[in-house]
C-alpha cells in the first residue's frame, strides 16, 4: 500500500488548492493509500521510520526538498522500500532532476512505479541524495530570492548575484579524494553530486566540480546567469576542474557554509562519501516527456 | 582561469584539473584525463590524457593517446599517438605507436615505438 507524507506547510500551503483533486486522481489511478500530515519540521522522517517499519513498501513524500530530505535520512536503512516525490514545495529540485515537475505527473508515475535505485550520499552524519555545495554558489542561495521568474525578478536577481560575484572572496580548499589524492586550490565555488543525477544512465558516483573566480565581467555574468537558471544542477559547463571519487574530505579557508540538497546543513570541515545504501525512486523514463491526457480515459 | 582553448579545446574529459589547481597522489580514470594545473603523481587511463600549456606534471602518463602542450617530467606510455606540441616539453622517455613533435616543441629521452605488442628502440633525443 501506498503511504503518503504529507506536509501541508509546504510550498507556503500551495497542497490545500489541489488536495481534493490530488487525492482523487491518486484513487482513480488505483493508488489511493494511506495519508499522514506532519505537524512540525523533522516528523517527516519520524513518520518515514514508522512506516517502512511497518512493512509500507512504497513511501511517498508530498512536499518539497525538505520533505523529501527528511524522508530519505528517516528510512535509515530500511530495505524493500520504494520512495515516491509528489512536488508542492517552493523549491523542488530533487523532484525535478528525477523528471517530475508537476503534481499531476507524479501520479502518473506513481501508478506505473518504474523505479531506479540512486545511493545516497553521506554528508557528516546526515544523508543527502543529489548535491552538496559550498562557495559563493552557497551564499547566492543564501542572498538572493530566486523565486520570481518574470523578467523583472530574473533581472534584478541578476544584478544582485552580479554584484555578489565580482566582490567574492575565493576560499582556499584543500581536499583529499578517496584517501589518496591531495587537491588545493583557491576555489570560487564547489559542488559535489551523485553523477547518475546528471546522467540516469551513468553509474553511481562522486561528481566534484569546482571553479575558480569567473574573472572577466562577461563570463562572470554569464556564470551567475547560468547558476539563476539552472539551479537544480551542479555547475557543468563552468567548472574548470572536474574528477569523480567516492569520498571526498573537504577543509577550507576561512570555513564555508555548505548547502545540502537547497539547504543549508553544515560548515567545512567535512567528509563526504558515497554509501552503499542505495534507494529506490520512482522516476519518469529517461527522455520522455510528460502530457497530461485530455479527454475520457480508456482502461 | 584556465580558457577552454588553453586547454586545446577538450573539455568533455571525465577528469579535468583546471588552471592554480595543485594534485599530488596517482590519478586514474577510465576515461580522458585533461591537466591544465600541476599534478605530482602518476597518470593512469585507457583513454586519452592532454597536458595543457598551464599544466605541468612530475611522474609518468600511460594512455591511448597522449598530447603534450605543458610540461611533463616523466615517461609517457601511449598504446597510440604521442604528441608533444610547440609549447610543449618532455623529460623522460616516450613509448607510443606512433610520435609527433611540433615545431618547438621539446623532447628531452628515449622514443621507442610501439609494434604489435613488441617495441623498438629508436633513439634519444
Amino acid at each position: 500500500m501506498y503511504y503518503y507524507i504529507v506536509n501541508p506547510a509546504a510550498g507556503r500551503g500551495q497542497l490545500k488548492n489541489v488536495q481534493d483533486k490530488l487525492r482523487a486522481r491518486l484513487i482513480e489511478l488505483g493508488i489511493g493509500g494511506e495519508w499522514a500530515r506532519t505537524t512540525s519540521p523533522g516528523e517527516a522522517a519520524k513518520m518515514a521510520q514508522a512506516a517502512a517499519a511497518k512493512g509500507h513498501t512504497t513511501i511517498v513524500a508530498v512536499g518539497g526538498d525538505d520533505t523529501v530530505n527528511e524522508v530519505i535520512n528517516g528510512l535509515g536503512t530500511a530495505e524493500n522500500v520504494a520512495v515516491g516525490i509528489i512536488p508542492l514545495g517552493s523549491t523542488n529540485r530533487l523532484s525535478s532532476q528525477l523528471g517530475i515537475t508537476s503534481w499531476q505527473q507524479a501520479c502518473v508515475l506513481l501508478a506505473a512505479r518504474r523505479l531506479t535505485p540512486y545511493s545516497l550520499i553521506a554528508a557528516g552524519q546526515k544523508f543527502f541524495l543529489s548535491t552538496l555545495t559550498l562557495g559563493f554558489e552557497t551564499e547566492l542561495d543564501k542572498q538572493v530570492d530566486t523565486s520570481p521568474t518574470n523578467l523583472r525578478g530574473r533581472a534584478s536577481q541578476l544584478k544582485t548575484a552580479f554584484t555578489q560575484a565580482r566582490s567574492y572572496e575565493s576560499l582556499h580548499a584543500k581536499i583529499m579524494v578517496d584517501d589518496d589524492i591531495s587537491i588545493e586550490a583557491d576555489i570560487f565555488s564547489l559542488s559535489i553530486a551523485n553523477q547518475k543525477f546528471l546522467n540516469p544512465l551513468a553509474d553511481n558516483r562522486l561528481i566534484v566540480t569546482m571553479s575558480d573566480h569567473p574573472g572577466r565581467s562577461l563570463r562572470t555574468a554569464g556564470h551567475v546567469w547560468q547558476l539563476l537558471r539552472d539551479r537544480g544542477r551542479a555547475g557543468e559547463d563552468t567548472a574548470t576542474t572536474r574528477f569523480l571519487a567516492r569520498r571526498v574530505v573537504i577543509e577550507t579557508t576561512p570555513a564555508s557554509s555548505i548547502m545540502v540538497d537547497g539547504k543549508v546543513a553544515s560548515r567545512t570541515p567535512i567528509a563526504i562519501r558515497l554509501t552503499d545504501r542505495r534507494i529506490r525512486f520512482i522516476t519518469e523514463k529517461v527522455g520522455s516527456e510528460f502530457r497530461e491526457a485530455v479527454g475520457p480515459r480508456v482502461n | 582561469m584556465a580558457r577552454r582553448d588553453d586547454m586545446l579545446g577538450v573539455s568533455g574529459a571525465e577528469t579535468v584539473i583546471g588552471g592554480g589547481v595543485t594534485v599530488k597522489g596517482n590519478l586514474a580514470s577510465e576515461g580522458d584525463i585533461m591537466i591544465d594545473g600541476s599534478l605530482t603523481g602518476n597518470v593512469t587511463t585507457t583513454a586519452d590524457v592532454t597536458i595543457g600549456n598551464n599544466g605541468v606534471v612530475k611522474g609518468n602518463i600511460t594512455a591511448l593517446g597522449v598530447t603534450i602542450a605543458g610540461s611533463v617530467k616523466g615517461n609517457i606510455s601511449a598504446d597510440g599517438e604521442a604528441n608533444v606540441r610547440e609549447t610543449g616539453q618532455v623529460h623522460g622517455d616516450i613509448s607510443a605507436s606512433t610520435l609527433a613533435i611540433s615545431s618547438g616543441g621539446i623532447f628531452v629521452g628515449t622514443s621507442s615505438v610501439k609494434d604489435h605488442g613488441m617495441t623498438k628502440e629508436t633513439g634519444a633525443n
